[in-house]
């Protein structure tokens, strides 16, 4: 195989390559530094390329596999992660400018783990500035590769980019609000926002302490049960992090749907902020989950419509909070609208902040009692898909200042229930629209089952972005 | 619910020692009072009978 096509392969496949020794994972690394040095300048979804690491961990990777020493399917396998992470010696801004010189003596822990998994660190992508909205971006912003004229999703917009872009094998995000499957589903990918708890949170900028949740954006839904399995576990670093057994997610690919119930949550269905289009794409798919054996049928939650306004009140001041200082000192480093959500934050009354944990706790209540009926809720990942790119407007009405009311991932943030976003379809502008899934804490399993027998099922993730260029420039 | 004023959102801002001012004040005021309205139509019946869930331990 020529060197330039290895970025096209899933990180499932490559993985397969590496460990039967046909590629050695210096071949894989130098053709995807390549491919960032000659493409990146059409996505901006690296920040900081990490090639002189990433080389001689190449290199140690080859050895290993070559003297019998495996570490499993992540090894070798070159990978993107979000700059909200730290990285040890490397520069790390968190996507704000007040961070622009900040290089952290630790790595975060998922970093750690994915090196011992054997995985090659290629870089840190780009964000949203300290994830903290969809949009704002204070260094460039990232392009998606279904259309450069469009946004990719945040908060991990690079690691969108970069995923969809063929700039890595599988990338790394975090998920607050839905700022891994947003990204995932604009960009047609796979997102998941693992169970609260599962993956450590050590070394990583902190936007709600009690939602912020590290995952996988990847090609496949294979690509992501491996990469989530190189991250998960326990973390005594961190001292929320679970302690409960990490399985093999691969042991739930493969498998049919029959005896499955499935919940279409019918709040977001009926909701007009879904585009017609987009309904029928999400329609079409829980059509196919039933044809693989599901029984899918309507279920209420009647605060599920309201998770938008109340996790918007959590994630305005709990960020407040922790950047409170910065505020004081740094106001004008922010942009736009980040420096506008944390000034509202700072004065949301405590009432206010209390009433959201109450509907919060009364949401999750009524997500958990749909789990006694059935496995998996099912709903879109965003009522429309990707918007295109305009400068940050001021904000000159009440009705103006929310810019995401059509994205419907933080039921699951609220109710701290693990969710995947997986490709089903396209607009009427052929752009990718994504099919959510979400399950009980710990249904990670549940989730990669119905998400790959759909996967498989369906064409979705074999359609490639229109704007990618499939041979590398500099081979 | 009556929205808040500008100057009440600069008092607001002092209490916890922020000086918010123009341009910023007019747009924390409409995005501040958007928020407060939202969550005020918000009222399942029981609610205050629910304990705020600020974190969700994880099983041991």
């Amino acid at each position: 195989m020529n060197k330039s096509e290895l970025p096209f392969l899933s990180a499932s496949d490559l993985s397969h390559l590496i460990q039967s020794s046909e590629i050695s994972p210096v071949e894989a690394t130098e053709a995807y530094l390549e491919r960032i040095e000659a493409e990146d300048f059409r996505y901006n979804s690296y920040l900081t390329v990490m090639r002189e690491q990433a080389l001689a961990d190449a290199t140690k990777a080859e050895l290993d596999i070559a003297s019998g020493k495996s570490r499993g399917p992540m090894h070798g396998v070159p990978v993107a992660v979000k700059d909200q992470f730290w990285s040890k010696g490397v520069r790390s801004t968190g996507g704000s400018r007040i961070l622009s010189d900040f290089v952290p003596n630790d790595d975060a822990t998922v970093i750690t783990n994915l090196r011992n998994a054997g995985a090659i660190v290629l870089g840190k992508t780009n964000m949203t500035e300290f994830a903290i909205t969809g949009f704002s971006h204070r260094y460039s912003t990232p392009r998606n590769p279904w259309n450069l004229d469009t946004y990719t999703g945040g908060s991990s917009s690079g690691s969108g980019a970069a995923t969809a872009g063929y700039l890595c094998a599988s990338s790394l995000g975090e998920d607050t609000g839905g700022s891994i499957r947003f990204p995932a589903t604009w960009c047609g990918l796979v997102g998941i926002r693992p169970s609260w708890g599962l993956v450590s949170r050590y070394g990583v900028m902190r936007g709600v302490w009690s939602m912020d949740t590290v995952g996988p954006i990847s090609r496949t839904v294979e690509d992501a049960a491996i990469t989530l399995n190189a991250i998960a576990g326990h973390d005594a670093k961190d001292p929320y992090s679970s302690r409960y057994p990490i399985p093999d997610y691969r042991e739930s690919l493969g498998k049919d749907l029959k005896g499955l119930k499935v919940g279409i949550i019918k709040e977001f269905m009926d909701s007009d902020l879904v585009e017609p289009d987009v309904h029928q794409a999400l329609t079409d798919s829980f059509a196919a989950i039933r044809e693989l054996g599901a029984t899918v049928e309507e279920v209420s939650i009647p605060l599920s419509i309201d998770a938008g306004v109340s996790s918007a009140i959590l994630l305005a001041v709990e960020p407040a909070l922790a950047q409170k200082e910065w505020l004081n000192q740094h106001i004008e480093e922010y942009g736009h609208d980040v420096r506008n959500l944390l000034l509202t934050g700072s004065l949301i009354p405590a009432q206010a902040y209390y009433k959201a944990q109450q509907l919060r706790s009364m949401l999750r209540q009524q997500v958990l009692d749909s789990f006694n009926q059935y496995d998996a809720l099912v709903l879109p990942t965003a009522g429309k898909a990707a918007q295109p790119i305009m400068e940050d407007p001021p904000i000159t009405s009440k009705e103006s200042s929310s810019r995401l009311g059509f994205l419907f991932t933080r039921i699951f943030n609220l109710a701290n229930c693990p969710a995947i976003s997986v490709p089903c379809g396209f607009d009427d502008s052929n752009m990718p629209v994504g099919l959510q899934i979400g399950a009980l804490p710990r249904g990670e399993g549940t989730l990669f089952k119905i998400a790959h027998a759909y996967e498989q099922a369906t064409p979705w993730h074999t359609s490639r972005p229109r704007e990618v260029q499939y041979a590398s420039r500099s081979s | 619910m009556a929205d808040l004023t500008k100057d009440e959102i600069r008092a607001m801002g002092k209490a916890v020692g922020l000086d918010i001012q123009d341009p910023e004040l007019t747009e924390v005021m409409y995005s501040l009072n958007a928020l407060l309205e939202s969550l005020d139509a918000i009222n399942p019946p029981g609610l205050n009978e629910v304990e705020p869930l600020p974190i969700i331990l994880p099983p041991a």
